[in-house]
Protein backbone atom coordinates (compact mmCIF):
# COMPACT_ATOMS: atom_id res chain seq x y z
CA UNK A 1 0.00 0.00 0.00
CA UNK A 2 2.77 2.41 1.02
CA UNK A 3 4.58 1.59 -2.18
CA UNK A 4 1.59 2.38 -4.33
CA UNK A 5 1.11 5.70 -2.60
CA UNK A 6 4.77 6.46 -3.09
CA UNK A 7 4.61 5.59 -6.77
CA UNK A 8 1.50 7.66 -7.20
CA UNK A 9 3.11 10.62 -5.50
CA UNK A 10 6.25 10.37 -7.58
CA UNK A 11 4.21 10.09 -10.78
CA UNK A 12 2.33 13.17 -9.71
CA UNK A 13 5.53 15.09 -9.02
CA UNK A 14 7.11 14.06 -12.29
CA UNK A 15 3.95 14.91 -14.16
CA UNK A 16 3.66 18.34 -12.61
CA UNK A 17 7.31 18.92 -13.37
CA UNK A 18 6.73 18.11 -17.03
CA UNK A 19 3.83 20.55 -17.01
CA UNK A 20 5.98 23.28 -15.50
CA UNK A 21 8.71 22.70 -18.06
CA UNK A 22 6.29 22.87 -20.93
CA UNK A 23 4.74 26.04 -19.57
CA UNK A 24 8.08 27.72 -19.10
CA UNK A 25 9.37 26.89 -22.53
CA UNK A 26 6.13 28.11 -24.10
CA UNK A 27 6.32 31.32 -22.10
CA UNK A 28 9.91 31.83 -23.20
CA UNK A 29 9.05 31.19 -26.83
CA UNK A 30 6.11 33.60 -26.58
CA UNK A 31 8.23 36.38 -25.09
CA UNK A 32 10.98 35.78 -27.65
CA UNK A 33 8.41 36.14 -30.41
CA UNK A 34 7.18 39.41 -28.96
CA UNK A 35 10.73 40.70 -28.72
CA UNK A 36 11.27 39.83 -32.37
CA UNK A 37 8.15 41.75 -33.29
CA UNK A 38 9.16 44.75 -31.22
CA UNK A 39 12.50 44.91 -33.03
CA UNK A 40 10.70 44.95 -36.37
CA UNK A 41 8.17 47.51 -35.16
CA UNK A 42 10.86 49.83 -33.84
CA UNK A 43 12.84 49.66 -37.07
CA UNK A 44 11.88 53.02 -38.54
CA UNK A 45 13.89 52.43 -41.72
CA UNK A 46 11.49 49.72 -42.76
CA UNK A 47 8.68 50.53 -45.12
CA UNK A 48 5.30 50.06 -43.45
CA UNK A 49 4.08 47.47 -45.90
CA UNK A 50 7.25 45.43 -45.60
CA UNK A 51 7.13 45.78 -41.85
CA UNK A 52 3.60 44.43 -41.59
CA UNK A 53 4.42 41.50 -43.87
CA UNK A 54 7.45 40.73 -41.72
CA UNK A 55 5.39 40.78 -38.54
CA UNK A 56 2.72 38.53 -40.00
CA UNK A 57 5.49 36.13 -41.03
CA UNK A 58 6.81 36.04 -37.47
CA UNK A 59 3.34 35.48 -36.03
CA UNK A 60 2.00 32.94 -38.47
CA UNK A 61 3.83 29.86 -37.08
CA UNK A 62 2.30 30.59 -33.66
CA UNK A 63 -1.33 30.86 -34.76
CA UNK A 64 -3.62 28.17 -36.07
CA UNK A 65 -5.76 30.45 -38.22
CA UNK A 66 -7.13 27.43 -40.06
CA UNK A 67 -8.51 25.89 -36.89
CA UNK A 68 -9.92 29.26 -35.85
CA UNK A 69 -11.78 29.44 -39.12
CA UNK A 70 -13.24 25.96 -38.65
CA UNK A 71 -14.26 26.60 -35.07
CA UNK A 72 -15.84 29.93 -35.95
CA UNK A 73 -18.40 28.07 -38.04
CA UNK A 74 -19.23 25.60 -35.27
CA UNK A 75 -21.56 22.78 -36.28
CA UNK A 76 -22.08 24.31 -39.68
CA UNK A 77 -18.55 23.32 -40.67
CA UNK A 78 -19.44 19.65 -40.87
CA UNK A 79 -22.19 20.37 -43.36
CA UNK A 80 -19.88 22.04 -45.85
CA UNK A 81 -18.50 20.25 -48.87
CA UNK A 82 -14.77 20.19 -49.59
CA UNK A 83 -14.85 23.07 -52.05
CA UNK A 84 -16.70 25.35 -49.64
CA UNK A 85 -14.47 24.31 -46.78
CA UNK A 86 -11.40 25.22 -48.73
CA UNK A 87 -12.76 28.57 -49.85
CA UNK A 88 -14.01 29.47 -46.39
CA UNK A 89 -10.71 28.72 -44.67
CA UNK A 90 -8.86 30.66 -47.32
CA UNK A 91 -11.08 33.71 -46.82
CA UNK A 92 -11.00 33.47 -43.06
CA UNK A 93 -7.23 33.29 -42.86
CA UNK A 94 -6.93 36.21 -45.24
CA UNK A 95 -9.37 38.26 -43.17
CA UNK A 96 -7.51 37.44 -39.97
CA UNK A 97 -4.23 38.62 -41.45
CA UNK A 98 -5.81 41.74 -42.90
CA UNK A 99 -7.40 42.62 -39.62
CA UNK A 100 -4.16 41.96 -37.83
CA UNK A 101 -1.98 44.13 -39.99
CA UNK A 102 -4.44 47.00 -39.95
CA UNK A 103 -4.12 46.96 -36.19
CA UNK A 104 -0.42 46.50 -36.03
CA UNK A 105 0.52 50.07 -36.64
CA UNK A 106 2.98 52.11 -34.68
CA UNK A 107 4.21 50.83 -31.42
CA UNK A 108 3.89 53.33 -28.63
CA UNK A 109 6.00 51.86 -25.85
CA UNK A 110 3.57 49.20 -24.80
CA UNK A 111 4.98 46.33 -22.83
CA UNK A 112 3.72 42.79 -22.61
CA UNK A 113 3.95 41.02 -19.26
CA UNK A 114 2.91 37.43 -18.70
CA UNK A 115 1.01 37.53 -15.42
CA UNK A 116 -0.33 34.00 -15.14
CA UNK A 117 -0.09 30.61 -16.81
CA UNK A 118 -3.03 28.23 -16.69
CA UNK A 119 -3.08 24.65 -17.85
CA UNK A 120 -6.55 23.18 -17.70
CA UNK A 121 -5.62 20.05 -19.67
CA UNK A 122 -2.51 18.32 -20.87
CA UNK A 123 -2.84 19.84 -24.32
CA UNK A 124 -4.08 23.30 -23.39
CA UNK A 125 -2.14 26.25 -22.00
CA UNK A 126 -3.43 29.74 -21.45
CA UNK A 127 -1.01 32.65 -21.15
CA UNK A 128 -2.59 35.59 -19.38
CA UNK A 129 -0.81 38.81 -20.15
CA UNK A 130 -1.06 42.51 -19.44
CA UNK A 131 -0.55 44.90 -22.28
CA UNK A 132 0.80 47.85 -20.36
CA UNK A 133 0.06 51.10 -22.14
CA UNK A 134 0.93 54.58 -20.95
CA UNK A 135 -2.57 55.27 -19.65
CA UNK A 136 -4.04 51.84 -19.03
CA UNK A 137 -3.53 48.12 -18.71
CA UNK A 138 -5.27 45.70 -20.98
CA UNK A 139 -5.70 42.06 -20.03
CA UNK A 140 -5.11 39.81 -23.02
CA UNK A 141 -5.15 36.07 -22.76
CA UNK A 142 -3.68 33.79 -25.42
CA UNK A 143 -5.08 30.29 -25.61
CA UNK A 144 -2.77 27.60 -26.94
CA UNK A 145 -3.36 23.97 -27.78
CA UNK A 146 -0.97 21.23 -28.71
CA UNK A 147 -1.92 19.28 -31.82
CA UNK A 148 -1.45 15.52 -31.66
CA UNK A 149 0.69 15.58 -34.77
CA UNK A 150 3.02 18.53 -35.16
CA UNK A 151 2.04 20.62 -38.18
CA UNK A 152 4.37 21.59 -40.96
CA UNK A 153 5.84 25.10 -40.60
CA UNK A 154 4.08 25.51 -37.28
CA UNK A 155 5.08 25.67 -33.62
CA UNK A 156 4.39 22.82 -31.20
CA UNK A 157 1.86 24.94 -29.34
CA UNK A 158 -0.61 26.92 -31.38
CA UNK A 159 -2.89 29.82 -30.53
CA UNK A 160 -6.55 29.11 -31.24
CA UNK A 161 -8.16 32.04 -29.44
CA UNK A 162 -7.28 35.46 -28.11
CA UNK A 163 -9.37 36.93 -25.30
CA UNK A 164 -9.14 40.70 -24.81
CA UNK A 165 -10.62 42.01 -21.55
CA UNK A 166 -12.94 39.05 -21.48
CA UNK A 167 -13.97 39.29 -25.13
CA UNK A 168 -13.05 36.22 -27.14
CA UNK A 169 -12.19 36.89 -30.77
CA UNK A 170 -13.32 33.43 -31.74
CA UNK A 171 -16.63 33.57 -29.88
CA UNK A 172 -17.41 36.97 -31.35
CA UNK A 173 -16.80 35.64 -34.85
CA UNK A 174 -18.78 32.50 -34.14
CA UNK A 175 -21.77 34.47 -32.88
CA UNK A 176 -21.63 36.80 -35.85
CA UNK A 177 -21.45 33.98 -38.38
CA UNK A 178 -24.23 32.04 -36.72
CA UNK A 179 -26.54 35.03 -36.74
CA UNK A 180 -25.66 35.86 -40.34
CA UNK A 181 -26.28 32.27 -41.44
CA UNK A 182 -29.77 32.28 -39.95
CA UNK A 183 -30.95 34.49 -42.77
CA UNK A 184 -28.20 34.01 -45.35
CA UNK A 185 -26.42 31.16 -47.08
CA UNK A 186 -22.80 30.16 -46.65
CA UNK A 187 -22.09 31.56 -50.12
CA UNK A 188 -23.35 34.96 -49.01
CA UNK A 189 -21.18 34.81 -45.91
CA UNK A 190 -18.15 34.03 -48.02
CA UNK A 191 -18.95 36.85 -50.43
CA UNK A 192 -19.19 39.16 -47.44
CA UNK A 193 -15.80 37.99 -46.16
CA UNK A 194 -14.28 38.41 -49.61
CA UNK A 195 -15.49 42.00 -49.78
CA UNK A 196 -13.55 43.05 -46.72
CA UNK B 1 -20.75 52.81 -19.92
CA UNK B 2 -17.62 54.92 -20.36
CA UNK B 3 -15.60 51.80 -19.92
CA UNK B 4 -17.41 50.07 -22.68
CA UNK B 5 -16.03 52.60 -25.12
CA UNK B 6 -12.61 51.97 -23.72
CA UNK B 7 -12.82 48.26 -24.55
CA UNK B 8 -14.44 48.95 -27.85
CA UNK B 9 -11.57 51.14 -28.75
CA UNK B 10 -9.02 48.74 -27.48
CA UNK B 11 -10.41 45.55 -28.86
CA UNK B 12 -8.82 46.15 -32.15
CA UNK B 13 -5.41 45.65 -30.65
CA UNK B 14 -5.38 42.00 -31.49
CA UNK B 15 -1.69 42.31 -31.49
CA UNK B 16 1.35 42.01 -29.37
CA UNK B 17 2.40 45.50 -30.21
CA UNK B 18 0.32 48.59 -30.16
CA UNK B 19 -1.83 50.78 -32.22
CA UNK B 20 -2.06 54.11 -33.86
CA UNK B 21 -3.46 55.24 -37.12
CA UNK B 22 -0.43 55.86 -39.22
CA UNK B 23 -0.86 53.09 -41.74
CA UNK B 24 -3.77 52.11 -43.81
CA UNK B 25 -3.09 48.59 -44.93
CA UNK B 26 -3.51 47.72 -48.52
CA UNK B 27 -4.26 44.44 -50.15
CA UNK B 28 -0.63 44.17 -51.18
CA UNK B 29 0.38 43.85 -47.52
CA UNK B 30 -0.58 40.29 -47.43
CA UNK B 31 0.99 37.49 -49.25
CA UNK B 32 -1.53 35.27 -50.91
CA UNK B 33 -1.62 31.85 -49.34
CA UNK B 34 -0.08 29.37 -51.67
CA UNK B 35 -2.52 26.72 -52.71
CA UNK B 36 0.08 24.13 -51.81
CA UNK B 37 0.01 25.17 -48.17
CA UNK B 38 -3.75 25.14 -48.15
CA UNK B 39 -4.04 21.66 -49.52
CA UNK B 40 -1.76 20.53 -46.71
CA UNK B 41 -3.97 22.25 -44.21
CA UNK B 42 -7.05 20.67 -45.65
CA UNK B 43 -5.68 17.20 -46.17
CA UNK B 44 -6.28 16.34 -42.57
CA UNK B 45 -9.91 17.26 -42.95
CA UNK B 46 -10.99 13.75 -42.23
CA UNK B 47 -13.10 12.19 -39.55
CA UNK B 48 -10.21 12.51 -37.13
CA UNK B 49 -10.15 16.23 -37.50
CA UNK B 50 -13.89 16.52 -36.98
CA UNK B 51 -13.66 14.52 -33.81
CA UNK B 52 -10.80 16.69 -32.68
CA UNK B 53 -12.94 19.77 -33.22
CA UNK B 54 -15.54 18.39 -30.82
CA UNK B 55 -12.95 18.87 -28.09
CA UNK B 56 -13.36 22.60 -28.50
CA UNK B 57 -17.12 22.50 -28.87
CA UNK B 58 -17.87 22.88 -25.17
CA UNK B 59 -15.35 25.66 -24.66
CA UNK B 60 -16.66 27.63 -27.59
CA UNK B 61 -20.28 27.20 -26.60
CA UNK B 62 -22.00 30.55 -26.96
CA UNK B 63 -24.02 31.95 -24.10
CA UNK B 64 -27.52 32.61 -25.28
CA UNK B 65 -28.15 36.33 -25.17
CA UNK B 66 -31.71 37.33 -24.50
CA UNK B 67 -32.69 39.53 -27.43
CA UNK B 68 -36.42 40.06 -27.83
CA UNK B 69 -35.82 43.68 -28.83
CA UNK B 70 -33.50 42.93 -31.73
CA UNK B 71 -35.64 44.86 -34.22
CA UNK B 72 -35.53 48.05 -32.20
CA UNK B 73 -31.90 47.43 -31.25
CA UNK B 74 -30.82 47.27 -34.87
CA UNK B 75 -32.46 50.58 -35.64
CA UNK B 76 -30.90 52.21 -32.59
CA UNK B 77 -27.47 50.78 -33.43
CA UNK B 78 -27.67 52.44 -36.83
CA UNK B 79 -28.78 55.67 -35.22
CA UNK B 80 -25.86 55.66 -32.77
CA UNK B 81 -23.45 54.66 -35.49
CA UNK B 82 -24.60 57.54 -37.69
CA UNK B 83 -24.44 59.92 -34.75
CA UNK B 84 -20.89 58.83 -34.12
CA UNK B 85 -19.80 59.04 -37.72
CA UNK B 86 -21.45 62.33 -38.66
CA UNK B 87 -21.54 64.27 -35.41
CA UNK B 88 -19.36 62.99 -32.59
CA UNK B 89 -16.30 61.96 -34.60
CA UNK B 90 -16.06 65.16 -36.70
CA UNK B 91 -16.53 67.35 -33.63
CA UNK B 92 -13.91 65.36 -31.73
CA UNK B 93 -11.51 65.64 -34.66
CA UNK B 94 -11.88 69.42 -34.79
CA UNK B 95 -11.36 69.60 -31.06
CA UNK B 96 -8.31 67.36 -31.31
CA UNK B 97 -6.86 69.66 -33.95
CA UNK B 98 -7.16 72.70 -31.67
CA UNK B 99 -6.30 71.30 -28.24
CA UNK B 100 -2.99 69.70 -27.23
CA UNK B 101 -2.93 66.07 -26.27
CA UNK B 102 -1.57 66.83 -22.79
CA UNK B 103 -4.55 69.06 -22.09
CA UNK B 104 -7.01 66.47 -23.36
CA UNK B 105 -5.40 63.77 -21.23
CA UNK B 106 -5.75 66.03 -18.19
CA UNK B 107 -9.40 66.70 -18.97
CA UNK B 108 -9.95 62.94 -19.12
CA UNK B 109 -8.13 62.55 -15.79
CA UNK B 110 -10.28 65.25 -14.24
CA UNK B 111 -13.54 63.56 -15.20
CA UNK B 112 -12.25 60.18 -14.09
CA UNK B 113 -11.22 61.57 -10.70
CA UNK B 114 -14.51 63.30 -10.07
CA UNK B 115 -16.47 60.10 -10.66
CA UNK B 116 -14.77 58.62 -7.59
CA UNK B 117 -18.07 58.33 -5.61
CA UNK B 118 -19.46 55.84 -8.14
CA UNK B 119 -16.39 53.65 -7.91
CA UNK B 120 -16.14 53.89 -4.12
CA UNK B 121 -19.77 53.03 -3.42
CA UNK B 122 -19.84 50.10 -5.80
CA UNK B 123 -16.55 48.72 -4.51
CA UNK B 124 -17.95 48.96 -0.98
CA UNK B 125 -21.27 47.38 -1.93
CA UNK B 126 -19.35 44.40 -3.28
CA UNK B 127 -17.27 44.18 -0.11
CA UNK B 128 -14.05 44.99 -1.95
CA UNK B 129 -12.36 46.71 0.97
CA UNK B 130 -8.84 46.85 -0.43
CA UNK B 131 -10.02 48.29 -3.73
CA UNK B 132 -12.15 50.86 -1.89
CA UNK B 133 -9.21 52.07 0.15
CA UNK B 134 -6.99 52.20 -2.94
CA UNK B 135 -9.63 54.22 -4.76
CA UNK B 136 -9.81 56.58 -1.78
CA UNK B 137 -6.04 56.90 -1.74
CA UNK B 138 -6.08 57.69 -5.45
CA UNK B 139 -8.77 60.31 -5.00
CA UNK B 140 -6.93 62.07 -2.16
CA UNK B 141 -3.55 62.04 -3.92
CA UNK B 142 -4.89 63.06 -7.32
CA UNK B 143 -7.15 65.79 -5.95
CA UNK B 144 -4.30 67.40 -3.97
CA UNK B 145 -0.91 66.60 -5.54
CA UNK B 146 -2.58 65.97 -8.88
CA UNK B 147 -4.26 69.43 -8.81
CA UNK B 148 -8.01 68.66 -8.77
CA UNK B 149 -7.43 65.41 -10.60
CA UNK B 150 -5.82 66.90 -13.70
CA UNK B 151 -2.87 64.56 -13.25
CA UNK B 152 -2.58 60.99 -12.06
CA UNK B 153 0.42 60.88 -9.70
CA UNK B 154 -1.33 58.11 -7.72
CA UNK B 155 -0.61 55.76 -10.59
CA UNK B 156 2.70 57.10 -11.82
CA UNK B 157 4.35 57.51 -8.39
CA UNK B 158 2.36 55.36 -5.98
CA UNK B 159 1.42 52.58 -8.38
CA UNK B 160 -2.22 52.66 -7.33
CA UNK B 161 -4.38 51.31 -10.14
CA UNK B 162 -7.99 52.42 -10.58
CA UNK B 163 -10.76 49.92 -9.80
CA UNK B 164 -13.68 50.69 -12.01
CA UNK B 165 -17.00 49.46 -10.68
CA UNK B 166 -20.55 50.53 -11.41
CA UNK B 167 -23.97 49.54 -10.12
CA UNK B 168 -24.58 47.14 -12.99
CA UNK B 169 -21.49 45.23 -11.88
CA UNK B 170 -22.67 45.33 -8.28
CA UNK B 171 -26.00 43.77 -9.26
CA UNK B 172 -24.18 41.20 -11.39
CA UNK B 173 -21.91 40.44 -8.45
CA UNK B 174 -24.99 39.46 -6.42
CA UNK B 175 -26.25 37.23 -9.20
CA UNK B 176 -28.65 39.52 -11.04
CA UNK B 177 -28.80 38.42 -14.68
CA UNK B 178 -28.26 40.76 -17.60
CA UNK B 179 -31.83 40.60 -18.89
CA UNK B 180 -32.63 41.48 -22.48
CA UNK B 181 -30.05 43.40 -24.47
CA UNK B 182 -31.04 47.03 -25.07
CA UNK B 183 -29.26 49.56 -27.24
CA UNK B 184 -29.73 52.98 -25.64
CA UNK B 185 -29.76 56.15 -27.68
CA UNK B 186 -26.45 58.06 -27.22
CA UNK B 187 -25.13 55.59 -24.63
CA UNK B 188 -24.82 52.59 -26.92
CA UNK B 189 -25.13 48.88 -26.09
CA UNK B 190 -26.59 47.96 -22.72
CA UNK B 191 -28.98 45.50 -21.13
CA UNK B 192 -31.90 45.81 -18.75
CA UNK B 193 -29.75 45.42 -15.64
CA UNK B 194 -27.12 47.94 -16.74
CA UNK B 195 -29.64 50.44 -18.10
CA UNK B 196 -31.57 50.52 -14.82
CA UNK B 197 -28.27 50.87 -12.98
CA UNK B 198 -27.55 54.16 -14.69
CA UNK B 199 -29.98 55.88 -12.33
CA UNK B 200 -28.45 54.88 -8.96
CA UNK B 201 -24.99 55.67 -10.34
CA UNK B 202 -26.22 59.04 -11.53
CA UNK B 203 -27.44 59.86 -7.99
CA UNK B 204 -23.85 59.83 -6.74
CA UNK B 205 -22.33 61.27 -9.92
CA UNK B 206 -21.24 64.85 -9.08
CA UNK B 207 -21.37 65.85 -12.75
CA UNK B 208 -25.07 64.99 -13.02
CA UNK B 209 -27.51 67.57 -11.67
CA UNK B 210 -30.05 66.47 -9.06
CA UNK B 211 -32.40 68.75 -7.23
CA UNK B 212 -32.31 68.41 -3.43
CA UNK B 213 -28.71 67.24 -3.46
CA UNK B 214 -26.09 69.18 -1.56
CA UNK B 215 -23.05 68.49 -3.73
CA UNK B 216 -24.01 69.35 -7.28
CA UNK B 217 -21.07 70.35 -9.41
CA UNK B 218 -23.40 71.90 -11.94
CA UNK B 219 -26.30 74.29 -11.45
CA UNK B 220 -28.77 72.92 -13.95
CA UNK B 221 -29.62 69.94 -16.14
CA UNK B 222 -28.32 71.87 -19.13
CA UNK B 223 -24.91 72.38 -17.60
CA UNK B 224 -24.58 68.77 -16.58
CA UNK B 225 -25.58 67.64 -20.06
CA UNK B 226 -22.97 69.96 -21.52
CA UNK B 227 -20.22 68.60 -19.26
CA UNK B 228 -21.17 64.99 -19.95
CA UNK B 229 -21.08 65.63 -23.68
CA UNK B 230 -17.77 67.44 -23.38
CA UNK B 231 -16.30 64.48 -21.48
CA UNK B 232 -17.41 62.20 -24.29
CA UNK B 233 -16.02 64.41 -27.07
CA UNK B 234 -12.75 64.61 -25.16
CA UNK B 235 -12.64 60.85 -24.78
CA UNK B 236 -13.31 60.22 -28.46
CA UNK B 237 -10.60 62.75 -29.39
CA UNK B 238 -8.10 60.65 -27.46
CA UNK B 239 -9.18 57.53 -29.35
CA UNK B 240 -9.62 58.91 -32.83
CA UNK B 241 -10.23 56.34 -35.54
CA UNK B 242 -10.34 53.33 -33.23
CA UNK B 243 -14.04 52.64 -33.42
CA UNK B 244 -13.91 52.84 -37.20
CA UNK B 245 -11.14 50.25 -37.29
CA UNK B 246 -12.94 47.91 -34.94
CA UNK B 247 -16.04 48.15 -37.07
CA UNK B 248 -14.16 46.71 -40.02
CA UNK B 249 -14.16 43.32 -38.30
CA UNK B 250 -17.95 43.23 -38.21
CA UNK B 251 -19.98 41.21 -40.68
CA UNK B 252 -23.12 42.66 -39.14
CA UNK B 253 -22.61 45.57 -36.77
CA UNK B 254 -25.46 45.05 -34.32
CA UNK B 255 -24.76 41.46 -33.19
CA UNK B 256 -21.04 42.23 -33.28
CA UNK B 257 -21.31 45.08 -30.77
CA UNK B 258 -23.92 43.24 -28.74
CA UNK B 259 -21.70 40.20 -28.24
CA UNK B 260 -18.66 42.24 -27.41
CA UNK B 261 -20.63 44.20 -24.83
CA UNK B 262 -22.16 41.17 -23.12
CA UNK B 263 -18.89 39.21 -23.03
CA UNK B 264 -17.06 42.22 -21.68
CA UNK B 265 -19.58 42.91 -18.92
CA UNK B 266 -19.61 39.25 -17.94
CA UNK B 267 -15.81 39.36 -17.54
CA UNK B 268 -15.92 42.61 -15.55
CA UNK B 269 -18.42 41.17 -13.11
CA UNK B 270 -16.31 38.06 -12.55
CA UNK B 271 -13.25 40.14 -11.67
Amino acid sequence: MKKIVLILISIFIIASDVYANEQNSLKKHFIDTIDKIIIVVKDTNLEKIKRNTKIIDILTPMFDFTLMGKLSLGKKWKQLNTVDRKRFVELYVERMKQSYSSKLDAYSDEKVEVTKIKQAKKNRIELITDLVQTDAKLKISYKFYKPKKAKKDKDTWLIYDVVISGVSILKTDKAQFREFLQTNTIEELMDQLAKK
Amino acid sequence: MRYFYRILFCLFIVSFAGCSNKVEPTQSNIKPISSEKLSIALEDNNEDEDEFMDEFEEEMELEEISDPLSGYNRVMTNFNDGLFEYVLAPVARGYKFVVHKEVRTSVGNFFHNILYPIRLINNLLQGKVKNSSEETGRFIINTTVGIFGLFDPAKSYFELEPHNEDFGQTLGFYGVGAGPHIVLPFFGPSNLRDALSLYPDSLVNPVDYHKNRSYNLTNSYGESLFLTTYDKVNFVSLHDGEYEKLKKDAIDLYPFLRDIYEQYREAQIKE
